[in-house]
């Protein structure tokens, strides 16, 4: 339902972007089980990798996702305040900020990575991030600057 | 690594097989590089289900096995349990998580199957560089440390003794009890709080298992479940408990006044006092703040007529080093603050009070013997206002949440008014009435019908005095009109919130804050008296408003779970925790800085895992520029693995 | 001004009473204008020792490279000699000591720090210098005050102002004088007249997205792989790059298992995408690290303006965590601290 009324028709066989979203297990991948309880619909462009803690998260990871060919990437963890491991996420804010800040300096667009907290709560906020992250990036097309050409 | 890979895809019923075409994942997945079987079937978790995995592992020789199912959150356990009869190790056993994640929240058969088979993909490429670990055991110190003194603390006590566990309890103030000892009658029996609750205090004061700690906080906490040390720190013991022969002699001598906090500041006590006739441990104490005998000079009259000698005003502050197993933090509610109610004339006018005075004003025990009078003249009041949700569920400027005690206990207050001034008028202001629980709806109603409160649905605008009168401006919205009520007392039913110094024991301990900083406990629904951290448990308030039967409960809920923790000889501890690569590892101790578990220490230069201390968090992965570090069964080369298995075309 | 012979002294007098086992600082070039760094180990050799605006290397990463020789000779079973280097240091090159200092690299007891000043100016770019007519025939370059630089070509000395021959990071430096430092040659100068901070940075992230794209993927095309960067840099002291399986540390430990399972992150190929992954990688791996030496630019061959990589970090570090590489070796790195106050807007 989110997703069939954005793409006008011409474009039909528009490129459907392909996103790789890391959670966190305690918070974010929670969040995703209580969108899966709920039933709350959203679009199936993202694949989960669950992770422990955001703060495990290594530059190289969102990096090697989009050398792979991912559309978006998105990571996902708990509230400030709220982390299962108390500072991961905090660890994570400022490393992932940084590694934004590089992307978008030497011209990935800015849509492209994107963080979230998502708390074991919050089903909907879940489905919601995704199908924002989708719609901002199917505009966008294919990712093709970080994208291995081999 | 693992090269005899098997996958079984569950229909879930139709849970997952309605939109996910689970033959057709099984078939993808069976192509798969080192995948040797690949079966789909209707009912995973059910017991053929199970023994399918059984048997498949040893037909197959299997050393690794997804099961693309629902949340490892539910069946990752069932699963590696039947990996564990067949022959594998647990470790060897991954969740592919197709129905939370996938089925039920996709509508579009192929969309949904594409997907299924990366999450699928992913974990087969996860589990086919799973290391068979096996868990971690660790002694167990047969212990418990208690925070908080109050019911929720001192019913865990009890319990904890009762299994002949040794305790420690502590408590801030002078004397256990908590708020409830503060309380006249509870509803909705209407039995006198203190007459219940005193020989539970006396039960904790006579328990040899038990070792009380009052004016004691804790400083720091170190180490894991099983293994917490700890330090206290006791205040000057100023007066000797021990020597105190409660004669009262100290108190008639002190010439200082201060508002008394046992008494919410409804009268005054002096610098050396006793909180409560019942106070345990039953002996004076000395409020240092307040007395001047500190300084020698300017004063000493409570020493000089002391005869039992239990005055000595050189005693200092005593720190204690602990170990305990586990710990159970019950550190209880204040009220809402009454100075951010302005608008209910709260801390302007002396007659309007909040619940918890006016529960020392019925109390027998309270400054007025039980009479309730108006503090300002200790007049009679006629007409009474009682002012539900005050701070409670008004998120825009108080509190969001409901504080489900205030509408039983302002019954309780209404009722308890009628039957000391039986001519006098209650009103209530209240939004809803929750009554829920034994006997609560009844009592309720048995104060409109019985005792004629009248209450008034909707809320209070404003109060003011005139005329020696509270004037309270509100709306009845049940006859849509403006009601104003010249009272002679207002009571305000402040909402709960999480006592001062939650947050600072939450931070101490490394436990969580919920949004409204209430204690979080482990999962809202099958974790209701864990924290976060394991070991450490919730009981009463401090975890979210409740009553005392509830407080009761949970008390003896989480003395439960830690008598189980505790009776075990070993504990085991998950085995997937970090682990140094040692020849890229170079000591920059950036992995130490980032643990939030002081896990990692420098052992000859190079970065070393306390592996009991190791929640397997990853913060040390993250920040290793090395890449030196990995947690084990989740390395950044199956992290690698899966970013790859996602993005195959 | 530094005094070189007063320098030149302090170094022998380490020599001499045997306090340190060698002195790593500039000399005079064999080809063209540069000074070039050099190990000295005798007394007497101190005399050779230069100062001056030609100065570039970031000698840093000599310590580096001593560590690991001293590591190596440990493994041979040779007793090392324990006593400390010492270093003769720029502002630049003592944030890059501090720094390994703070990463444990380093023990404060193995490194004398020589710091000399850059007198409110700084060290010049060759290139700048070499584009100009009398540049090329140069053969000495000086301090001349904090605006200019004394050129020698032949037998004349011409003036030429300082901003037309400093380093690009060098108009940008904070901190020209050492702060660390076990004896400071020539002033501390804290008032600076050159370019701000990061203007640099600030004006290539103005560029739109597509135009910053365009000026990053002909240079990451034209990126050689040829590692001089990494190379040169004193923070990329790792045994084993991340992001190159050239560098593949193989011990007498190391299991066949293992050397399968080394990730490959990124090919080897010198193609667009694996050259970006490289660089950003080195980039993040570098922020909170890098103190701005510029060598990493300075080195390589085919002009890629790398430093403006680092400079970004450094200048998000600055500005949105109060954080300077090298200021204090004592602080908990950039990456494994964090406050309450950081960014948190950019998060959904």
């Amino acid at each position: 339902m989110p997703n069939s009324s954005q793409s006008p028709a011409p474009e039909a066989q528009a490129h459907e972007p392909r996103v790789v979203a890391f959670l966190c297990k305690w918070c974010s991948s929670a969040g995703s089980d209580l969108a899966g309880v709920s039933r709350i619909q959203y679009s199936a462009n993202a694949t989960p990798i669950t992770i422990p803690c955001t703060g495990s998260m290594s530059p190289l990871y969102v990096l090697s996702a989009f050398n792979k060919g991912a559309d978006g990437v998105l990571v996902s963890g708990c509230h400030p305040g709220d982390c299962h491991y108390m500072e991961g996420n905090y660890l994570a804010r400022r490393k992932l900020y940084l590694v934004k800040q590089l992307l978008q300096f030497v011209g990935l667009e800015a849509e492209r990575f994107r963080m979230s907290w998502v708390s074991a709560a919050e089903g909907a906020k879940f489905a919601e991030v995704i199908d924002e992250f989708v719609g901002d990036l199917r505009p966008l097309g294919p990712q093709t600057r970080l994208k291995a050409k081999h | 690594m693992s090269k005899r890979t098997g996958v079984f895809v569950c229909h879930c019923g139709k849970n997952i097989a309605a939109t996910v075409d689970v033959k057709k994942v099984a078939r993808e997945l069976a192509k798969d590089d080192g995948v040797v079987f690949c079966e789909d079937y209707v009912y995973m978790c059910s017991d053929p289900g199970q023994g399918a995995v059984i048997d498949a592992i040893k037909e197959n020789d299997l050393d690794g096995m997804v099961i693309s199912c629902c949340s490892p959150t539910l069946h990752e356990k069932t699963f590696r349990d039947a990996s564990e009869l067949g022959g594998l190790s647990g470790f060897r056993c991954e969740i592919a998580n197709i129905r939370e994640q996938c089925s039920w929240v996709h509508k579009d058969p192929d969309e949904a199957t594409d997907k299924a088979i990366k999450i699928s993909r992913a974990a087969v490429r996860r589990v086919q560089r799973n290391e068979p670990l096996d868990p971690i055991g660790v002694p167990v110190t047969r212990r418990a440390l208690v925070v908080g003194g109050g019911i929720a603390g001192i019913q865990t006590a009890l319990d904890l003794a009762d299994a002949g566990l040794d305790v420690i309890l502590v408590e801030k103030q002078s004397t256990i009890g908590g708020n409830m000892l503060k309380l006249s009658e509870t509803f909705p029996t209407l039995d006198c709080s203190q007459c219940i609750l005193s020989p539970k205090m006396v039960a904790v004061s006579k328990n040899p298992r038990i070792r009380l700690l009052t004016e004691s906080e804790v400083e720091s906490v170190s180490g894991f479940v099983g293994n917490f040390r700890v330090r206290i720190k006791k205040k000057a013991q100023y007066v000797d408990p021990e020597l105190c022969k409660l004669c009262d002699d100290c108190s008639q001598v002190c010439p200082v006044a201060v508002p008394n906090e046992y008494d919410e500041g409804l009268t005054n006590r002096r610098a050396i006092f006793i909180p409560f006739a019942q106070a345990i441990p039953a002996s004076f104490t000395l409020d240092e703040a307040a007395c001047l005998g500190l300084k020698p000079v300017v004063c000493g009259k409570c020493e000089e007529v002391c005869e039992a000698g239990a005055i000595d005003f050189d005693k200092r502050p005593t720190v204690f080093e602990e170990e305990v197993g586990a710990i159970v933090v019950a550190t209880g509610y204040d009220l809402y603050g009454m100075d951010k109610l302005g608008e209910y004339g709260a801390g302007r006018y002396a007659d309007v009070l909040d619940g918890l005075q006016f529960e020392r004003l019925c109390s027998a025990s309270g400054a007025t013997e039980g009479h309730i009078l108006r503090p300002s003249d200790h007049k009679v009041p006629k007409e009474i206002v009682f002012i539900q949700c005050s701070g409670s569920r008004d998120p825009e400027n108080h509190c969001a949440w409901c504080s489900k005690i205030c509408c039983m206990y302002t019954a309780k207050h209404a009722t308890l008014y009628k039957h000391h001034v039986p001519d006098g008028q209650a009103y209530v202001f209240y939004i809803d009435i929750r009554s829920g629980g034994k006997g609560y709806e009844e009592f309720v109603q048995r104060s409109m019908e019985k005792d004629g409160v009248i209450y008034l649905r909707g809320r209070v605008s404003r109060v003011y005095e005139q005329g020696g009168k509270l004037r309270v401006l509100g709306v009845d919205t049940l006859s849509g009109r403006n009601v104003e009520i010249a009272a002679d007392m207002v009571v305000l039913a402040q909402a709960m919130e999480p006592s001062k110094g939650t947050a600072e024991i939450a931070k101490t301990l490394k436990i969580g804050l919920g949004k409204d900083g209430f204690l979080a406990e482990a999962h809202p629904k099958l974790k209701p008296v864990e924290s976060v951290t394991a070991g450490i448990y919730l009981a009463g308030a401090a975890q979210g408003p409740k009553d005392i039967p509830e407080t009761v409960a949970q008390a003896s809920a989480a003395a439960s779970k830690v008598i189980a923790l505790l009776s075990k000889e070993e504990l085991h501890h998950s085995p997937t925790v970090a682990k140094v690569r040692d020849p890229y590892c170079t000591g920059c101790a950036m992995c130490v800085d980032a643990c939030p578990y002081e896990a990692i220490g420098l052992v000859g230069g190079k970065a070393a895992v306390n592996e009991v201390l190791c929640q397997g968090c990853g913060s040390c992965v993250g920040v290793c520029v090395r890449a030196a570090i990995d947690v084990k069964n989740v390395s950044q080369l199956q992290i690698h693995e899966m970013i790859s298995a996602v993005l195959a075309a | 001004m530094v005094n070189v012979d007063a320098l030149r002294g302090y170094a022998a007098d380490l020599l001499e009473k045997g306090q340190v086992r060698a002195v790593i600082g500039y000399r005079r070039g064999t080809a063209g204008v540069l000074a070039q760094p050099c190990t000295i180990d005798e007394a007497g050799e101190a005399e050779t020792l230069v100062w001056d605006p030609t100065c570039l290397n970031n000698l840093a990463r000599y310590l580096v490279e001593d560590r690991q020789q001293q590591a190596a000779a440990q493994t041979r079973n040779k007793t090392p000699d324990g006593r400390p280097v010492a270093i003769v240091a720029k502002g630049c090159d003592s944030r890059a000591v501090a720094v390994l200092l703070q990463e444990n690299y380093l023990k404060r007891e193995d490194v004398v720090i020589i710091g000399v000043s850059c007198e409110g100016s700084g060290v010049i770019d060759p290139r700048k210098l070499a584009a100009r007519p009398e540049g090329r025939w140069a053969s000495r370059v000086d301090f001349a005050g904090a605006d200019a630089f004394k050129v020698t070509v032949g037998g004349d000395e011409t003036l030429i102002p300082a901003r037309d021959l400093l380093a690009d990071r060098c108009l940008e430096c904070r901190a020209a004088a050492p702060a660390l430092n076990d004896v400071l040659f020539g002033e501390v100068v804290t008032e600076r007249g050159l370019d701000e901070p990061f203007r640099a940075v600030k004006a290539a992230q103005g560029a739109t997205e597509d135009a910053r794209w365009a000026t990053w993927e002909h240079h990451f095309d034209r990126c050689l792989r040829c590692f001089a960067c990494r190379a040169v840099c004193p923070m990329c002291y790792c045994p084993e790059c991340v992001v190159d399986s050239t560098t593949f540390v193989n011990t007498p430990g190391t299991t066949a298992e293992e050397k399968a399972t080394r990730i490959r992150w990124c090919e080897r190929s010198a193609s667009v995408s694996e050259s970006a992954l490289y660089h950003l990688t080195r980039a993040i791996h570098l922020a909170g690290r890098c103190i701005d030496c510029g060598e990493c630019e300075r080195v390589c061959p085919v002009n890629i303006p790398l430093r403006l990589l680092n400079t970004k970090l450094e200048m998000e570090a600055f500005e949105q965590f109060q954080y300077e590489a090298g200021r204090d070796f004592g602080q908990a790195s950039l990456l494994s601290s964090f406050r309450d106050e950081d960014p948190n807007s950019f998060i959904r």
